[in-house]
């Protein structure tokens, strides 16, 4: 029989959540519309419309070396073309963030390819090259791992993920790269890095708590849905933590 | 050396502040009679960028601006997380809590008592401001920033 990946335990619909997006089969629902242009302009690695920037001559024209896999792996497009590699970093809220940074890097392994993440406590970064990098980024910036009040596209300055939101629900951003505008659209005024923009760019309505609450791979007591409550994926925690400790002191068979 | 029985509390709300509503609550707590001392606590909002590929170039941010509080003017770095006070006795407690209870309708907050503010010098403070600093002032701001605290006169 094959092998059929179970993706995580749990019975809570936040388990349910992280296994849907780390699923390749499953398609993640579309919630927003954004632009190429407007991708490129957020990540700030190039100006609109230029070519892209290359490191090192496209495959057909060098000579590959006879080896068996990269004859088995084709290339991405990126790599085909020779581009530089690039990144997205994005940090997410602990309040209901529709992903979060290990979510994000299981996630884009099991569905992107020629992708290098790295994941930390508050933000999660992906580097890959560039154009494979603005496809993958308009993947995680429409469909529903991405909210535009508490997810935030940083690049360097991502302190917010653990902090009180702000009044108006935006998780606090000290460069305060998107702003909640008086039509209740989120707008980029600034990219990644904190550069200043030459036209905002909107990336969409901030979702509903009860959304949010649907949509969340992230327990939390308060205002989510408690960790406890998921009795199978506690019990599989605390078997890898039992087998984790007998197996620092090295059990032997006489 | 700081008479060290001074209550303190610590208002907590559920969401950050912005000026304008930062504003008007420490308007209505300058004018409840018996506080000594007063401090809003924050995550920053650098006039620069600190990190990045963008490091040191301008970064306009629209909650980092001038707020009035009685006949003074503040000038807000950061982002009004929370406000730690020092009050004459327990009875300004009450008072506060009442306050809050009116003020904060949209989201909840805490009133935590507590010790939140320094009572007595520090090294860094002893090194700053000397031996015969006014202990009034000390804990009130950042010692290695030029900025000292602000008074506040109010009518009562």
């Amino acid at each position: 029989m094959a092998y059929k990946p179970q993706y995580g335990p749990g019975t809570s619909i936040v388990a349910a959540n992280r296994r849907k997006q780390m699923n390749p089969g499953q398609k993640l629902e579309k919630v927003r519309s954004v632009t190429d242009e407007d991708i490129v302009l957020i990540l700030g690695h190039r100006a609109p419309g230029s070519a892209y920037p290359s490191a090192h001559p496209p495959l057909a024209e060098q000579q590959e070396p006879n080896c068996p896999m990269r004859k088995l792996v084709k290339p991405t497009a990126g790599a085909t073309a020779g581009d530089r590699v690039r990144y997205i970093q994005f940090a997410d809220s602990m309040f209901n963030a529709p992903s979060q940074p290990y979510q994000r890097t299981y996630t884009e392994c099991y569905r992107f390819r020629g992708i290098d993440p790295g994941t930390l406590s508050g933000r999660q970064i992906v580097e890959c090259r560039e154009r494979d990098l603005e496809k993958y980024a308009k993947d995680l910036i429409e469909t529903e791992m991405f909210d535009p009040a508490l997810v935030g596209i940083r690049g360097a300055t991502v302190h917010g993920h653990s902090l009180r939101l702000a009044e108006d629900g935006m998780m606090f951003d000290m460069l305060q790269r998107d702003v909640l505008g008086e039509d209740g659209v989120v707008k980029y005024v600034k990219n990644q890095i904190g550069e200043p923009l030459d036209r905002a760019v909107a990336v969409g309505k901030p979702m509903d708590q009860k959304w949010l609450k649907a949509h969340t791979t992230i327990f939390h007591s308060l205002v989510g849905t408690s960790y406890r409550d998921d009795t199978e994926y506690v019990e599989y925690i605390q078997r890898i933590h039992s087998l984790r400790t007998k197996y620092g002191f090295m059990p032997k068979e006489e | 050396m700081m008479n060290a029985t001074f209550p303190q509390v610590r208002i907590v709300p559920l969401r950050m502040l912005k000026p304008e509503t930062a504003e008007r609550l420490l308007n209505m707590l300058a004018g409840i009679a018996g506080i000594r001392r007063m401090m809003i606590h924050g995550p920053g909002l650098p006039k620069k960028v600190p990190y990045g590929p963008a490091r040191g170039s301008p970064n306009p941010h629209s909650d980092r601006r001038a707020i009035h509080v009685g006949d003074a003017e503040i000038a807000l770095r950061i982002a009004a997380g929370e406000i730690i006070l020092e009050v004459e006795d327990a009875s300004v407690i009450e008072e506060i809590r009442s306050l809050c209870d009116g003020f904060f309708t949209g989201f909840s907050y805490q009133l935590q008592e507590g010790r939140f503010m320094k009572t007595a010098p520090t090294l860094v403070d002893y090194a700053k401001y000397g031996p015969r600093a006014d202990t009034m002032f000390i804990g009130l701001a950042d010692p290695r920033n030029g900025e000292g605290p602000v008074l506040i006169r109010t009518e009562r």
